[in-house]
Order: C-alpha cells, then sequence, then structure tokens
C-alpha cells in the first residue's frame, strides 16, 4: 500500500489507539456515588452515608459537607466520620424551621476537601416541617457562607450523577452519529452529482455511502440503547430524540428498498437520488430542529446547543473530536471498500 | 452456516449475559461505575463493523467465483 496516498487510512491507527487508551484511562474526577438517607425532617438531627467514587476522603484534612437547598440557603454539617476512601458518614443537625412558606424543601448534598474539590449529588434530599416560620427559617439557614476549594490537579474526565463511567460513550455513541452526518452528506453530495452529471460512478457512490451510513446509524441507535438502559433505565423510553432518529434511519431504510425494487438501472439512479435529497432534507428537522423545540432527556435539546453547557468539557473534547475524525475516516473506507466491490460487479457484468 | 446466522448466534451470545446481570440488584454492568455498560457499546459497535466487513467478504467471493467462470 502507498504510504503518500493512503496516509489517512494510516491515521486510523494511532487515532484508533489514542480514543481507546485515553478514552478508556483517564480517570473520572471524584463524585458522590450514593446515599442510604433521603427524608430529613426539620428540628432532628439528620444522619447519612454517603458513597464516594475516585474520592480521597482518608487522605483530605479539610474535609466539608453542605445541605443546601433550592432557595440557596444552606447549612453545613454537625459531624463527619471517615469510614474509609470512600465511605462517609455525616450528620446535620436541621434547623427548627425551613426558610420556605411551604412544608417541604428540595435539598443538594455538597461535600468539599482540598484534594478531591467539591462533589454534588443534587436535589436528592427531601426535608420537611410541622410548623412554617419563613422568617425564623430565613435567620437559621443564612448563618454559613459557602467556600469550596478549588482544585485542578490532572487531566480528568468529569463525573457526572448517574451517568458516572458512561460519560465515556460519547467517543462511541455520539461519535459514530456524527461519522453518520458526514457521510450521509456525501451520499447527498453524489446524488446531486448524479442529477446534473448522469454518471454512473456517481450512483454507485450514493449508495455506498448511505449504506454504511444507515449501518453506522444501526450501530448508534443499538449502542445507545444499551447506554439507556443503564442510565435512564429502560432500552427505549418516548423520548423525542430517539422516535425521531428512528423515523430518520427509517426514511434511509427505506432508500434502500426503493433502490432494490427497481429493475431498471437508469431509473433506479435517477429516482434513489431524488428520493436521497428528499431524505436527507426529512432528516435535518427531525434530529437536529424539533428535539430541540420540545425536552428530551439528551443533553442539549430542549433549548441549548449540543456542544455547550457542562455535558462535554474541554477534557472530553480532547478525545470527543480525535474519536469523530476517527470513526468518519472508517466510515469512509468502508464505503470506499463497499464501492471498489461494486464497481469491478458493474464491470464483470458489462463484460458478459 | 450463513454469516448472517453466525451473526445472529454471536449476537445472542453476547446480549444473554447482559440481560441475565441486569435483574439482579448487585448488577454487572452497573458495577464500577457502569465502567461495563461502555464495554458492551464497544462491543457492539465491534460487532457492527465487523458484520460489514463479513458481508463485503461475501461479495468479493462472488465476484472470484465469476472471474474464474
Amino acid at each position: 500500500m502507498n504510504i503518500k496516498k493512503s496516509w489517512w487510512k494510516w491515521l486510523c491507527i494511532p487515532l484508533g489507539l489514542y480514543v481507546l487508551l485515553v478514552g478508556m484511562l483517564v480517570p473520572l474526577k471524584p463524585g458522590i456515588t450514593s446515599i442510604d438517607n433521603f427524608n430529613a425532617t426539620a428540628g432532628q438531627p439528620f444522619s447519612v452515608h454517603v458513597k464516594g467514587y475516585n474520592s480521597n476522603f482518608d487522605i483530605a484534612e479539610n474535609l466539608k459537607a453542605f445541605l443546601r437547598l433550592d432557595s440557596s440557603f444552606l447549612i453545613q454539617h454537625a459531624l463527619i466520620k471517615v469510614n474509609g476512601p470512600t465511605d462517609l458518614q455525616l450528620q446535620f443537625d436541621i434547623p427548627n424551621f425551613l426558610p420556605t412558606s411551604e412544608d417541604y424543601a428540595t435539598g443538594t448534598l455538597i461535600l468539599d476537601n482540598e484534594v478531591d474539590g467539591p462533589s454534588i449529588l443534587p436535589a436528592v434530599i427531601r426535608l420537611e416541617q410541622a410548623n412554617i416560620n419563613v422568617q425564623d427559617g430565613n435567620n437559621l439557614w443564612s448563618k454559613t457562607s459557602l467556600n469550596l476549594a478549588s482544585v485542578e490537579k490532572g487531566f480528568k474526565f468529569p463525573h457526572r450523577n448517574i451517568l458516572n463511567e458512561t460519560i465515556r460513550n460519547t467517543f462511541f455513541h455520539v461519535a459514530i452519529w456524527f461519522a453518520m452526518f458526514f457521510l450521509l452528506i456525501l451520499s447527498l453530495i453524489n446524488s446531486i452529482q448524479y442529477l446534473r452529471l448522469r454518471s454512473f460512478e456517481k450512483d454507485i457512490n450514493a449508495s455506498s455511502y448511505a449504506e454504511v451510513a444507515i449501518l453506522f446509524g444501526l450501530i448508534g441507535i443499538a449502542t445507545g440503547s444499551v447506554w439507556a438502559k443503564y442510565t435512564w433505565g429502560a432500552f427505549w423510553i418516548s423520548d423525542v430524540k430517539l422516535n425521531m432518529s428512528a423515523v430518520a434511519l427509517l426514511i434511509y431504510v427505506a432508500y434502500l428498498i426503493l433502490r432494490a425494487s427497481i429493475q431498471d438501472i437508469d431509473s433506479r439512479a435517477r429516482l434513489s437520488a431524488a428520493y436521497n435529497i428528499f431524505a436527507f432534507v426529512a432528516m435535518i428537522p427531525l434530529i437536529f430542529v424539533i428535539p430541540r423545540m420540545t425536552d428530551s432527556l439528551h443533553p442539549g435539546n430542549g433549548g441549548n446547543p449540543a456542544l455547550g453547557g457542562e455535558d462535554l468539557d474541554n477534557r472530553l473534547r480532547m478525545v470527543f473530536y480525535p474519536a469523530i475524525i476517527l470513526w468518519s475516516i472508517i466510515g469512509y473506507w468502508l464505503s470506499n471498500l463497499n464501492i471498489r466491490v461494486k464497481k469491478i460487479t458493474e464491470q464483470l457484468i458489462s463484460k458478459k | 452456516m450463513k454469516s448472517n446466522q453466525i451473526f445472529s448466534i454471536l449476537f445472542l451470545l453476547i446480549i444473554c449475559p447482559f440481560t441475565i446481570w441486569a435483574q439482579s440488584d448487585t448488577d454487572f454492568l452497573r458495577s464500577t461505575g457502569k465502567i461495563y455498560t461502555v464495554v458492551a457499546v464497544i462491543a457492539i459497535l465491534f460487532l457492527g463493523i465487523m458484520y460489514f466487513i463479513f458481508r463485503l467478504d461475501k461479495k468479493i467471493t462472488e465476484i472470484e467465483k465469476q472471474i474464474k467462470e
């Protein structure tokens, strides 16, 4: 193989090793995995057992714990007992009144130390009060201020609750969808070129790119399904993004059925090129527009752009972008092999 | 055996243990920060690409047959 001509194929090796090794070996930031007590009552001590992840509770000297309400009022811990590096026993003395006119409030648990930095478990503790006194509640809850240690140690991926280590799926599940879009764009370009030039070669290209793109789409759905099972709780949920991407994929599967059902080569090429343009135009609102107009469990939907926010931090990007390039190259390579096989088959048929 | 059959058997072999583990409380795929979910995702990705390579292999074998004829 000529290295100068096929450098992009060789690029797969370092890129693949980089994505797999860095993507799998970089540790996560410390976080909280679980707590054993979710209900607190005003005026009574609230004791809770905390399980950390990648934490160093035993090394840290300046351990602090906060219970913070939605209204940003907070109290500090009364007692901390360290049982192990990831095992902590906490006690809070909940004041007699809550700073709210409701009979309950939702609390967020914040742990902080100088080794791990802050770890947060948002909105998990339900605090109840029998008697309501907003004035006293405000006074009792506003005594401490939140001073968190700022630690930036080493190259680590963010720890997200529920997601945990599966945040690494970004390099496989999300990147494979991006590679699919890359291949679908190539397929679209070739279909337009077919309609302009009527060159049979472009028809072969368009169908080959679309085939690999559909394979990647199916892989994307299957991997997403497994990911959903262990984070959202079910293989398939009625989420807009899921349903719409399934519809978009079905539209493309119909493209393959359309091609298979027409015998005449010229009309097959012409019809499928026109259909491919329609399928691409239909896919854009289905995958990119509609999920953003309503609420979706996917990050970046229901308002925010997909690549913004805290879900994809700069550390993840350093692996995520190479992963997109890697899967795009592999997809391009696979479709190229497909194109070559199809062209040879056509040549054989025309020789006979 | 056709490659399609081999793949469906392989797929079942890989999925079965996952579904059995998924039923217990101390779930294997949820252990160690759910890292095995990532492993499952990579396995599916690998299987998908291998399926394509097998299909391509079959097409090339057909071409070789035609050339011999």
